[in-house]
């Protein structure tokens, strides 16, 4: 149902919000811009044109123009997008701009993601864990195809903060990681040069904050620009909780709190 | 005159606070939310099924009401009948306690995980011109999943007294025990409007329950999502079209449609 871009060329209408916290008495609004379109427009080039041409005062963040960096993530029509990788002839005439909720607001479309995605990771200790100090003399240790393809898989994540802008409950508690977050849990869960167990990760990821409290609405999976298997990950991490909750005289602690 | 407990000036024995830890431990806490989602999950799925079963008991009216009335019965002499009303009815708060603990308390945090879901699209593409489009699916599907489980404590609670009534005293009816007559003289007179709500209510909340439980574990991942919500309609529809006809039967608007398989038999 795309919009063939040979057709006839539309005007684009985009009503862009605007805030900008250090001119606190202008009130938020949407602002109308008009546009032509060019075949193969993206809205990263729309928007780069309405500073250009229209308004120089427009904030947005961009970097890499090609969905690897995930500066450009805003809600497109009320859906968390890339800018970058969103064709302006796969929208409608009007397209509604806005900046990705559950981030702090730097000014218009820009938003801070980086705050919120280094407290997760700080919690989180998003790194490897080594088990023994970092020889650099010995050989690399060897891994399965397979694997090396698993954690590869998670890491393709680009930080866009689009998963977590379109969640219900990171929306409404800024502890919770986030599909990002329970990614992240579950490339170094697998990954096995990481030391920690499953017994180290229960007492952070088997929380409210961390897998139990995703209630499942499944934005997160439909949003991601990069189509990371987020459902995956989030089923994966509850069996691997409910495993280490269950191993290890688990299950007799649980027997005592069902008990109190 | 007594001391105030308001006023500071008079010493007061304060409670020991390095006695013991302030707050559990880290681990104990992760075992009690798995221990919850567990009981949430369980209960729910478990109230699912048994609805199923349920569902099947009622539909004995399609025979008429000697093949119910012989199916309560039996099932009250060997009492399965009395006990299943207590398990369910514990199995429902339960249920009611454990999956309310992810509804957000405040009503300002319930409408933003509202509004969220209303402008995240379903398919961010389509007409041309248009803003208005379907919001996500699986996000609306959760907010009527609290809805109609709010309706549920309500109205499914009224139903489980008056079975219970039913089962245990003979304050209904001839006998002790849930009779046909009884039953249908009640939906009858205008309980019909009930439990047309509380059916629309219970199998909507279960089969999208069910499904959410399979997603959430990764139940049937080999079955695609797509796969899972037809399943998912296939079982509301039918178990759905299934209850009104008995409804419509139990009210006694129409005859019932299979009672010629118990006539035929001496």
């Amino acid at each position: 149902m795309a919009h063939e871009s040979t057709d006839a060329a539309r005007t684009l209408t985009f009503e862009i919000f605007r805030f900008n916290p250090e001119q606190p008495e202008v009130e938020p609004h949407l602002q109308s811009f008009e546009l032509d379109e060019t075949p193969y427009m993206t809205l990263f080039l729309a928007l780069n044109r309405i500073r250009e041409e229209q308004d120089p005062s427009l904030q947005f963040d961009f970097a890499c123009r090609s969905a690897v960096c995930g500066s450009c993530g805003m809600l497109v029509n009320g859906r968390p997008r890339l800018a970058c990788n969103t064709l302006t002839r796969d929208l409608p005439d009007v397209i509604r701009l806005h900046p990705l909720p559950a981030f702090q607001l730097i000014g218009d479309l820009s938003v801070d993601t980086g705050v919120w995605f280094r407290e997760m990771h700080r919690r989180v200790e998003s790194w490897v864990h080594e088990r023994a100090p970092f020889d650099p003399e010995a050989p690399e240790e060897r891994m399965d195809d397979e694997l090396a393809q698993a954690i590869y898989e998670g890491e393709r994540c680009i930080e866009c903060g689009c998963c977590v802008a379109g969640c219900g409950v990171a929306n409404v508690n800024p502890r919770f990681v986030g599909a990002a977050g329970m990614n992240r849990i579950a490339r170094f869960m697998t990954d096995p040069r990481d030391a920690r167990s499953d017994e180290d990760w229960f007492d952070v990821v088997s929380t409210e904050d961390g897998v139990f409290g995703c209630v499942g609405l499944m934005a997160c999976h439909d949003v991601c620009p990069k189509g990371l298997p987020l459902l995956e990950v989030y089923a994966y991490l509850r069996r691997r909780m409910l495993g280490a909750g269950l191993s290890r005289g688990g299950s007799n602690e649980l027997l005592q709190i069902e008990a109190a | 005159m007594s001391a105030s407990p308001y006023d500071d000036r008079v010493p007061r024995d304060l409670p020991d606070l390095t006695a013991r830890p302030a707050v559990p431990s880290a681990r104990s806490e992760a075992l009690r939310q798995l221990f919850y989602e567990l009981v949430s999950g369980v209960s729910g799925g478990a109230l699912a099924l048994f609805m199923w079963g349920h569902m099947l008991f009622v539909a004995s009216i399609l025979t008429g009401e000697r093949g119910f009335d012989w199916l309560a019965e039996g099932l009250e002499k060997v009492y399965v009948a009395q006990p299943t009303v207590f398990a369910i009815a514990l199995l429902f708060l339960v249920q009611a306690v454990m999956a309310s603990r992810k509804i957000p308390a405040q009503l300002h945090e319930r409408r933003k995980m509202r509004e969220i879901a209303a402008q995240l699209k379903q398919k961010p593409s389509l007409p041309a011109n248009a803003l208005r489009l379907k919001p996500h699916l699986e996000s609306m599907l959760w907010l009527w999943q609290v809805r109609t489980g709010m309706v549920i404590l309500v109205l499914g609670s009224f139903h489980m007294v008056l079975v219970g009534i039913d089962v245990l005293t003979p304050l209904f009816g001839e006998r002790t025990g849930i009779e046909a007559s009884s039953s249908m003289a009640r939906v009858g007179a205008g309980l019909w409007l009930l439990y047309a709500l509380l059916l629309v209510c219970v199998e909507f909340h279960a089969s999208v329950g069910l499904y959410r439980l399979a997603v959430k574990w990764g139940v049937g991942s080999r079955l695609s999502r797509g796969t899972l919500l037809t399943l998912e309609r296939v079982i509301f529809v039918s178990f759905l079209g299934l209850g009104l006809f008995t409804l419509v039967v139990l009210a006694g608007w129409i005859d019932p449609p299979l009672a010629l398989l118990l006539e035929s038999s001496p």
